[in-house]
């Protein structure tokens, strides 16, 4: 146990260890030019000094802490509207065959359209503001979470819900509450998580086009002009970072609050 | 005793691969309150869609079933059943299951716990209150089930083979529980098995039903006082009795 644990450790390490001396080789045998790619080396020192503010950074604009806060800030803003009226819609529309009927068309029209799609007309219709991005971000995330929703809902057992009458559980409301939500909530966090995913795809996407000073986006933008690619890189991987914090801590959640599910794969 | 349920002449049809498929075929009786009833059939004569009748999940297709004279229009506070694969919700823990009946009726958390626990003593659950069904012998969970139903204390209890799953040796103790606890709160039972023995130790009246569409074979009274000798010569004449009926 002990040692297969070693073992991880040191595959884990030497995966990435090979990938960044790759990366070095690349960049000093085929590049070595400071203004098109940076070695990992660089970038590594370029991160550190952004994460602490270096004045060298700071002076014109790039304070990593405050770039992440704008961009977790478009992506709550646009996550929890989308969370609410995709929760909300995929609850009535998995309940009720009638409202889902009347939903898909227009589901199914919008759905295939990629977010960035958006941009433009977010951009029209609302300027380049925090709401713009919320948008966009609302627009990636919501389907995942309806689709879910409303399959978790219409696939609740029937047993459940007569189960449930039988127990004096006879009003529409209470059966919602007690049986249909807490049903469907494995199918809710399964929309949750991919809602996440795409609705931090979406907020690089919509700072790129400059909707507000700070944010991850914006700033690799920035720092493209400024051709400093040790700043794109580091802010890349401050993305793929909080993407991965974000993604950890729907899924600890859901363990957590789903552990009744456990054992179910395994029967 | 009054009647507190009329079963008239109760039809029941499912559609079956685009065939009308007979279930019920005209069956009849009425229940009087604080009966202990027991409903016997071969398997797949249609016992189950008896009950889910009588606790308004399903509609009869002819005839009347009156609930206090009123006819039934769907589930009620008054009726609880156990079902025969139990139906316990996965997402709730047996103290959680147990629970949920008395949730829905707005009992104080102090008194519903209260409550759940005694219900979970009787059944013999004790220690596993914070298990989750999945974690649950098949035994274990018919008895959730019907510690579930028998906690909200419904004027009528309708029980689908609910010691089925269990060895012999807990079912005969539950049977007798089962009698104790009805002899103490005078509540109606229906309770469908294909025991027969099950039903002449339990029950006040036998609802005995003929293999699919089921007819109304018998009513048989049971008159021996309780607890009752399984093994005296008018149990086993009964049981033998009622076996034939079916056979034939
Ligand atoms: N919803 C249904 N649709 C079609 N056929 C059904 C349905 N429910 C029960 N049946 C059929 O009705 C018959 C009686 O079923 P059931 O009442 O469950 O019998 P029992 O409980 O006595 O074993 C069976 O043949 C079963 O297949
Ligand atoms: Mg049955």
């Amino acid at each position: 146990m002990r040692l297969e644990r070693v073992k991880d450790f040191f595959i884990f390490f030497a995966s990435i260890g090979l990938f960044l001396a790759l990366w070095e080789a690349y960049y000093w045998i085929f590049v070595k030019n400071p203004f098109i790619l940076s070695p990992p080396s660089k970038v590594l020192v370029t991160f550190v000094q952004l994460v602490i503010g270096d004045p060298k950074f700071a002076e014109t604009g790039f304070s990593m802490p405050l770039d992440m806060l704008y961009s977790l800030y478009h992506y709550l803003y646009g996550f929890s509207i989308a969370i609410l009226i995709g929760f909300s819609l995929g609850l009535i529309a998995g309940w009720s065959k009638k409202v889902e009927k009347f939903l898909y068309p227009v589901i199914e029209l919008i759905r295939p359209i990629p977010p960035i799609a958006w941009i433009p007309i977010a951009i029209l219709l609302l300027k380049l503001t925090h709401t713009a991005a919320a948008f966009i971000i609302f627009i990636g995330a919501v389907f995942p979470i309806l689709l879910n929703t409303m399959y978790g809902v219409s696939s609740v057992e029937k047993k459940y819900v007569e189960a449930a009458m039988t127990l004096g559980a006879t009003k529409t409301a209470i059966l919602l509450k007690k049986v249909i939500i807490p049903a469907s909530m494995p199918a809710f966090f399964n929309g949750l998580r991919v809602g996440s995913g795409v609705a931090w795809m979406c907020v690089v996407a919509a700072e790129l086009f400059g909707v507000s000073q700070y944010g991850l986006g914006y700033k690799i933008q920035l720092a493209r002009l400024y051709h400093s690619p040790d700043v794109v890189i580091s802010y890349m991987l401050a993305i793929g970072i909080i993407g991965l914090i974000l993604d950890r801590l729907y899924r600890g959640t859901e363990n957590r609050l789903l552990k009744w599910r456990r054992g179910f794969v395994v029967e | 005793m009054s009647e507190i349920l009329q079963i008239k002449d109760v039809r029941k049809w499912f559609n079956s691969e685009g065939k009308k498929l007979l279930v019920l075929d005209g069956i009849s009786f009425d229940v009087r309150a604080g009966e202990f009833i027991g409903i016997v059939g071969p398997s797949g004569c249609g016992k189950t869609t008896l009950l889910r009748i009588i606790a308004g999940l399903e509609k009869q297709d002819e005839g009347e079933v009156l609930l206090r004279g009123k006819p039934i229009k769907g589930p009620g506070q008054d009726r609880a059943m156990v079902f025969q694969d139990y139906a316990l919700f996965p997402w709730r823990n047996v103290i959680g299951n147990i629970l949920f009946g008395l949730e829905i009726r707005n009992i104080p958390k102090k008194e519903a716990l209260e409550k759940a626990n005694r219900f979970i003593k009787l059944v013999g659950l004790e220690g596993f209150e914070r298990s989750y069904p999945h974690e649950l012998s098949g035994g274990m969970r018919q008895r959730v089930a019907l510690a579930r139903a028998l906690v909200c204390e419904p004027e009528i209890l309708l029980m689908d083979e609910p010691l089925s799953a269990l060895d012999a040796q807990t079912r005969n103790v539950m049977q007798s529980e089962l009698v104790r606890i009805w002899s103490e709160t005078k509540k109606t039972i229906i309770y469908v098995t294909h025991n027969i023995e099950e039903a002449v130790y339990m029950a006040d009246r036998i609802v005995v039903l003929s293999k699919r569409p089921a007819k109304l074979l018998d009513l048989a009274e049971v008159k021996m006082e309780r607890p009752r000798d399984r093994f005296s010569k008018e149990f086993i004449d009964l049981r033998a009795k009622i076996f034939r009926l079916i056979q034939s």
